[in-house]
């Protein structure tokens, strides 16, 4: 049963891409669906066994590590695994509407679409270190695929360089992993962390295996490629690059650092990637606040709320663990909802120029209640998910005297107030052109779509999340990485 | 004498990697690299490893250089070729990254010195394990049955590399330009013989890829160098729907592969199981088909092929 589900999260929508390429453009949407409904009923019986036995474990092939690659599913792999379903469920109902499975553009994004979500399951289950390099190297193709999918000029020169910075990224880690094997003799990532020790060579492979992927996360000061490839690409694309494809990056140097490297990790690296994630919220959060365009700014937020995940590394702890990995989850729901409520907006008002946009929410209700509620996760008010990560992030910092990292919250959630704040005052101000002028009629039709209503939904579950975080965060509890003790 | 000619590749790989990106001409750039590739086949020969060898020589400087050559003619026949220009500050930069780069490489270079090298522990477990399978090959043995996931992901990679270019393209219908065919007679006699011979070769390292160098990704490149060679003589053309025997071939090796790990695992074993050599012969020839049509599709940039040109 639980082979099954394992196999059907990445297998799933792997064959379904397939057929997706394969089948006439008026069988795409069954193939589609039949991809992507299941994952979340999947998740049910995988989540029982790992509430249950804290792990679950699966030789693929039937060879265990260190001859083949396992399969492990944790409490971290497990919420993430979770949110990449819905995120893929929720914003794939969102872009069938830009994208109807029976065109020729549809027929191309389904199948990048699906092979997104079958690469990040993959890359989520995998132990594997060099499994990990392949599945990463999967997501990365598929969502630059994404990103250009539309041809658009400023997204395929974003997208080039997202290419070249990833494919970059790529090496290092790879360099790392031939580091690490040359001397552990495995590639499993629990085993060679266990062969290894405090010197000179695993240090060093740790560090480049990082470095590369900062540059895939895009965490300050490597961000470079962030804005303008989140800001130019198409709605949903933007919603799963910001809340999945970034993040499992992260997810990534958390898994290395904590898990491979946890009896090894170098203590003095542990404030400086701290200062990499502040550096990401105050840099991020100005720039934000700086941004003429609706999308640009959401998109220099998502450089912003990538630093807290950084944040787990000085603030190492049950607290600053259960705060990261929290973060991460109401973070893609909210960033999620955000981009796709702009993406209507920029729809319908044809700009995302904040200085045009006066009035919009006559027009757009839905959206821009959307925008509002993700808004209240993003900035962390009660109640959502957001809060309860920072509140978390706080008192684990508070708990260690980390006067700088405090700080460092306080300041970002007024910042990501102030930059949040701006695009909701425009949107509910009273145009100043007679024109424009409210004539009294009422919202358009366009405002009440059913893609808004996904969209209000992703930012209701951000919401939800800071309401009953408890079942979530005893999961995590009971999966803590091996150095921490509850 | 052996220390002579491993001095005399390792001299050349540097000078040429240095020549590949300092050289005057984008063209000249592209020659020396596929000399690079050619040489480091060449090393890796010398270093015991066949399989990397060709694999380099067949990916690495074949199907590679002929990508790169003919973006190349491509950029010239959209009047695009202008060298990209020169500044102080670029050139500053660049001895920035390259003296950053130089330090990481004597860091790695010194951590490397206590690698105690492969042949640990899943080295010889692969050692044990092998014989069972009725490989001869150990790298086929990996590849297909020890940590086929890898080469299942590899190839599903593939795929989204093609699905990706059709994004880049967009609904634009009209296709890249070729080169146009030369019709000398002796083209026409060269393919009659090196055609049916691409197809020949890519087969034979099919097959001796279960006890000898050779695979799956050595013969989709063979098949990939005739698809390329058949195109630059005229014999087929770019074409702007892909048919579905063409969209099969895509497919096929990802979908056989699961297909095969799926049924395993729908009759009780691991998922991703393989049954037996004749089920490594089939999933080998899948993704050689795979292999040498996405290849061949990129070369082409268009979304099919025809063997009758419109007119």
């Amino acid at each position: 049963m639980i082979a099954e589900a394992l196999a059907g999260l990445v297998f799933l929508p792997l064959l379904a891409a397939c057929a997706v390429a394969v089948v006439p453009k008026r069988a795409v949407g069954v193939f589609v669906w039949s991809g992507l409904l299941p994952l979340p009923a999947l998740l049910l019986p995988l989540t029982e066994a790992v509430w249950r036995e804290g792990l679950v474990r699966l030789a693929v092939a039937g060879f265990a590590s260190p001859l083949g690659i396992e399969w492990r599913v944790d409490a971290l792999a497990l919420v993430v695994l979770w949110l990449n379903a819905l995120i893929a469920v929720f914003v794939g109902l969102y872009a069938a509407r830009d994208y109807p499975p029976g065109s020729a553009r549809g027929g191309r994004f389904w199948a990048l679409w699906l092979l997104l979500t079958s690469a990040m399951n993959a890359l989520l289950l995998s132990a594997d270190l060099f499994n990990l390099f392949v599945t990463l190297e999967l997501v990365t193709l598929a969502a630059i695929g994404l990103l250009v999918i539309d041809g658009k000029p400023a997204a395929l020169r974003a997208a080039m360089r997202y290419l070249l910075l990833a494919l970059l990224g790529s090496l290092f880690y790879l360099l790392g992993v031939a580091l690490i094997y040359g001397q552990a003799g495995t590639l499993d990532l629990y085993q060679a962390g266990e062969r290894l020790g405090p010197g000179l060579l695993p240090v060093t492979a740790l560090v480049l295996m990082t470095m590369g992927l900062l540059v895939k996360s895009a965490i300050f000061p490597l961000h470079g490629w962030l804005p303008a490839a989140h800001g130019n690409a198409p709605g949903p694309v933007s919603a799963v690059l910001s809340a999945m494809v970034v993040k499992v990056s992260v997810y990534l140097i958390w898994r290395l650092w904590l898990w491979l490297a946890a009896d090894w990790q170098p203590a003095w690296a542990l404030p400086l990637l701290g200062l990499l994630g502040a550096g990401a919220i105050l840099y991020g959060s100005v720039l934000a606040f700086l941004q003429v365009r609706l999308k640009m700014m959401v998109a220099y937020s998502t450089v912003a709320q990538l630093g807290y995940l950084m944040l787990l590394f000085p603030l190492l702890g049950p607290l600053g663990y259960s705060a990261a990995s929290y973060h991460l989850l109401s973070h893609g729901l909210a960033k999620a909802a955000m981009f796709l409520a702009v993406s209507n907006i920029l729809a319908v008002m044809g700009t995302d120029r904040l200085d045009r946009l006066a009035g919009a929410d006559r027009r757009l209700p839905l959206d821009t209640l959307t925008l509002a509620l993700a808004g209240v996760s993003i900035l962390g008010l009660p109640p959502s998910g957001g809060f309860v990560s920072k509140w978390l992030m706080l008192q684990a910092a508070w708990a260690i005297d980390g006067w700088l990292w405090l700080a460092v919250i306080l300041a970002g959630g007024l910042l990501a107030a102030a930059y949040l704040f701006r695009p909701l005052a425009v949107l509910c101000a009273r145009p100043a052109t007679a024109q424009a002028a409210d004539d009294g009629s009422p919202p358009s039709a366009t405002g009440l779509h059913w893609s808004g209503v996904v969209a209000l939904l992703l930012a209701l579950g951000a919401l939800a999340a800071g309401l009953a975080p408890a079942p979530v965060l005893a999961l995590l509890e009971r999966g803590l990485p091996p150095g921490i003790l509850p | 004498m052996s220390l002579a000619i491993d001095l005399l590749i390792a001299t050349g790989l540097v000078v040429l990697a240095w020549q590949a990106l300092v050289g005057g001409s984008l063209f000249r750039g592209i020659v020396m690299f596929i000399v690079f590739g050619l040489t480091m086949a060449l090393a890796w020969a010398r270093l015991g490893s066949p399989d990397l060898a060709m694999a380099e020589a067949a990916i690495g400087a074949g199907v590679t250089g002929a990508l790169l050559m003919i973006a190349y003619w491509r950029l010239r026949a959209l009047g695009a070729n202008r060298p990209a220009p020169r500044s102080p500050l670029r050139a500053r930069v660049a001895l920035g990254v390259g003296l950053l780069s130089a330090v990481l490489v004597a860091m790695i270079g010194l951590a490397a010195v206590g690698a105690i090298g492969p042949g640990g522990e899943a080295g010889q477990a692969l050692a044990e394990a092998l014989p069972a399978t009725g490989l001869g090959n150990p790298i086929t043995g990996v590849l297909v049955i020890f940590r086929n996931l890898d080469t299942l992901l590899e190839v599903a990679v593939l795929l989204a590399a093609y699905v990706a270019s059709r994004a880049v393209m967009g609904d634009d219908k009209a296709a890249l330009p070729l080169p146009p065919a030369q019709d000398a007679p002796l083209v026409g006699a060269l393919v009659a013989v090196l055609a049916p011979l691409a197809v020949l070769v890519a087969i034979y390292l099919l097959k001796a890829g279960s006890q000898l160098p050779g695979g799956a990704f050595q013969a989709g490149a063979v098949l990939a160098a005739g698809g390329v060679l058949l195109m630059l003589a005229g014999r087929l053309h770019p074409a702007p729907l892909c048919g579905v025997g063409l969209r099969i071939a895509l497919v096929a090796g990802t979908v056989v592969f699961s297909g095969v790990g799926l049924i395993m695992l729908a009759l009780g074993q691991p998922l991703l199981a393989i049954p037996g050599t004749w089920a490594v012969y089939l999933i080998e020839t899948a993704m050689m088909i795979s292999i040498g049509a996405t290849l061949v599709l990129l070369f082409a940039g268009s979304a099919g092929l025809t063997g009758t040109p419109r007119r």
